[in-house]
């Protein structure tokens, strides 16, 4: 982390530097990109964990001005690279934001996803759904931490996009109404929590099918509700719903394991065991975390059962 | 949405550390405050201002079906909603598989009839909560309910796939001595014989036999389940018997009649047993076994006479004179057949005596009686003209016919041989008003008459009247 004193009286009148997070007036600039300002180190701390570090070098063409170009043509491509560029960074940013969310570092998660949103809103405009995605990792970070009202204030800049379009996709609408779900869940409106969630399954089972992975995670938050609303037949019910759900899964994936084996003999029970749990990890973060919940889930069954 | 500003990038929004330090401009503290009431806010326009709430705005945008399923999902009957969505998807992959223009593609779509959605979230939500608890009557009776729901031919499929649920769950049900699963094995054998799959209803009804062995259930209506099971065995039987008979597998054909004769005896039903019998004298009829078929028919012959079934009566005697004919005792065959006219005119059965009086007509025909022939035949043609079926009239009318041309041909071709100058008299006396039907008995019409009578009808509707036999 490179760190550079700015002496704002020097700066050019008329141009006010604002904290890439906060906003605020900056009084420092990150010295590896020299285009970054912040309003203090803590403030540029934050952001260098998060995302900055990643994209440091990415912000020097954006947020520099285009160089002269002499012809139209050249002017084109200039700006077509421009755009090419800021679709590449949303996309870096939120897959950055989404596995940060993943390993529940909520803290760092929101840096990137603000990032990944203002990027979006560059290129797409206010009311675009693809705005969408970053207004949910938002939430979901902000859920996370426990700050409610924000996560209610990004959600429902969320909803009322995909209110106003028609055609929205079925899995932006489960997302949202799960991101929803777990929001009312956390502050205890269960009534409610259990309304989005059953929208969330709706739409995921449209789109995925009723049996469906995607549509497990509907299944789990409804469980956790009714877990916490003490109606255990219920909450026993879903979960072993879900544990099926992955059984079925975990099945499937092993079948195509051991299809690849040319034989049958080759096929010993340690490399199969290494086979089923490199393959998830492999796959992305995010099944790995699944499995985990998945175990912890196994046990909580039992204790139930117990009960 | 104007009210909230355009980009929400204002802060990490409170790191703990740093949230003091951050200076905010004033409308982003403003906010900030005025978020942090939204609960009251929102409180107060609930309270205040009479509207729609976020989620009844939803339900009238929403299509019934989604806000059936969301409603199923919000009390948790997450099995109620997959068993409705996948019916759903089934239904629609089925009118895509069948194409436009099928019969399929004209019905509605489950989720364009609100009182089937409703049905069908009352009875699997119940049916869900008495599974949790574990009460699997009741989770039978509800799927039982559903089934009954779709008796009409278009949800036929629905109906079959509540049937086969009720199966399922009718195996979990232990306390009532296998009652309920009798049922299922009952219903699901019905569903397979609608479908054709004979081999598979029979198998399920024999299940149902099994259990309801020596049991004392019952109906509404009050038959026993044990009647009942031996009634569907006995129908079954017989179907796969026909089908065999219809490959010529004789053999395996008996072995399965005999089992349905069985069943007819086990069931007590004196009717079903008479006709296992009949069906089974038939069989071995086909197969050659006369000895065999014509103890099955007097079998036949003798329930019918205690239930004083005339028709009954009638066809034993018939069947076991075709049996008697194909033995060759044709004097036997005559007697039984003979009595079989006997009950038919005392019962006064047009069709049962058309039937014997044309078989009669055909033995005494056959060997050479043309005269008691044609007696037969316009005995038949009489009790076929009273069932006012006009192709019966017909056939019967060719019957005759023929009979009638065999019994002049010997006159004419005695005649024609004996061809003195008598016989050529009367031959060209016959010839010249035949118009209208010679009365001497001697000089007998032509067989080309005949022909000609069988091709118009007019001039043989009158010749039965006309004619002293």
């Amino acid at each position: 982390m490179n760190v550079q004193q700015l002496v704002p009286l020097a700066l050019p009148r008329g141009r006010r530097l604002a904290c890439e997070l906060c906003g605020g007036p900056a009084q420092l600039r990150c010295g590896a990109c020299g285009v970054t300002y912040y309003c203090d180190v803590d403030h540029q701390k934050a952001d260098w964990v998060s995302i900055h570090e990643k994209i440091c070098q990415l912000l020097i063409p954006i947020r520099t001005s285009l160089p002269f170009f002499n012809s139209e043509k050249e002017r084109k491509h200039g700006m077509e690279q421009l755009l090419h560029r800021q679709k590449h960074l949303v996309d870096l940013t939120h897959k950055v934001a989404q596995k940060f969310v993943f390993e529940g570092k909520h803290e760092e998660a929101i840096p990137a996803a603000l990032h990944s949103l203002r990027f979006s809103i560059n290129i797409y405009g206010q009311d675009s759904m693809e705005l969408v995605p970053a207004y949910l990792i938002l939430a979901e970070a902000g859920t996370g931490l426990g700050r409610l009202t924000q996560a209610d204030d990004y959600l429902s800049q969320a909803q009322w996009i995909v209110l106003k379009t028609s055609d929205c996709s079925k899995g932006i609408q489960s997302k949202l109404h799960r991101n929803l779900g777990l929001l009312y869940a956390a502050k205890g409106h269960f009534e409610e929590s259990l309304y989005h969630l059953a929208t969330d399954i709706y739409f995921a089972s449209c789109a995925f099918g009723t049996h469906d992975i995607s549509t497990s995670g509907g299944y789990f938050h409804m469980a956790n509700v009714f877990f916490r609303q003490n109606k255990m037949d219920i909450a026993d019910s879903l979960y072993t719903e879900v544990t099926d759900i992955w059984h079925a899964h975990f099945s499937r994936l092993i079948q195509v394991q051991s299809q690849t084996f040319t034989s049958p003999a080759e096929i010993n029970i340690l490399s199969e065991d290494v086979e089923i749990s490199e393959e998830p990890l492999s796959k992305s973060n995010f099944q790995y975390l699944l499995i985990i919940n998945l175990l912890l889930l196994l046990l909580l069954l039992i204790e139930l059962r117990q009960v | 949405m104007s009210t909230l500003p355009p980009v929400p990038i204002q802060c990490p929004k409170g790191h703990p550390s740093l949230i003091n330090q951050m200076v905010y401009p004033s409308i982003k503290l403003a906010r900030i405050h005025l978020n942090k009431d939204k609960d009251a806010i929102d409180h107060y326009l609930a309270m205040n201002i009479k509207g729609l709430s976020k989620q009844e705005a939803a339900a009238y945008r929403n299509s019934y079906k989604k806000n059936i399923c969301i409603d199923m999902l919000r009390q948790g009957y997450h099995k109620s909603f997959s068993e409705l969505f996948t019916l759903i998807q089934k239904w629609n992959a089925l009118r895509e598989a069948a194409g436009p223009g099928s019969a399929i593609w004209q019905q509605k779509s489950l989720e364009e009839q609100p009182d089937k959605l409703d049905q069908l979230h009352h009875f699997l939500t119940r049916a869900e909560a008495a599974q949790r608890a574990e009460y699997y009557e009741e989770v039978y009776c509800n799927q039982l309910n559903l089934a009954y729901c779709f008796n009409n031919p278009e949800d036929k499929w629905l109906r079959n796939y509540f049937y086969e649920q009720c199966f399922h769950t009718a195996q979990l049900i232990k306390i009532d001595g296998g009652k309920k699963e009798a049922e299922a094995h009952a219903n699901i054998g019905l569903v397979n014989e609608e479908q054709g799959q004979f081999v598979k209803a029979a198998e399920h009804y024999e299940a149902f036999h099994q259990l309801t062995m020596g049991r004392m259930w019952k109906d509404e209506t009050g038959h026993t389940y044990n009647s009942l099971a031996c009634e569907h065995l006995w129908r079954i039987y017989t179907l796969l018997a026909d089908k065999m008979l219809e490959n010529k597998e004789h053999q395996q054909a008996i072995k399965t009649l005999i089992k349905a004769f069985e069943m007819a005896k086990e069931g007590g039903d004196k009717k079903m047993e008479g006709e296992a019998a009949y069906c089974l004298g038939l069989a071995y009829h086909s197969a050659g076994e006369e000895q065999t078929a014509i103890i099955n028919l007097n079998t036949y012959k003798e329930i019918s006479t205690e239930l004083c079934d005339v028709v009954g009566l009638g066809k034993a005697y018939q069947a076991i004179a075709k049996v008697l004919v194909s033995q060759g005792k044709v004097t036997e065959a005559i007697e039984y057949l003979e009595k079989f006219v006997t009950v038919a005119e005392s019962a006064h059965l047009s069709r049962s005596l058309m039937d014997a009086c044309i078989s009669l007509g055909d033995i005494y025909n056959e060997r050479g009686n043309y005269y008691k022939a044609c007696g037969y035949f316009n005995q038949a043609f009489e009790a076929a003209k009273t069932l006012t079926h006009l192709p019966l009239v017909d056939e019967t009318k060719v019957y005759y016919g023929i009979a009638k041309a065999h019994n002049m041909m010997v006159a004419v071709n005695g005649h024609t041989e004996a061809a003195d100058h008598v016989s050529i008299e009367y031959l060209l006396a016959w010839k010249k008003n035949r118009s209208d039907m010679c009365a001497d008995p001697f000089t007998v019409e032509l067989a080309q008459n005949t022909s000609a009578v069988l091709e118009t009808h007019e001039p043989l509707l009158q010749t039965p009247v006309q004619e002293t036999l």
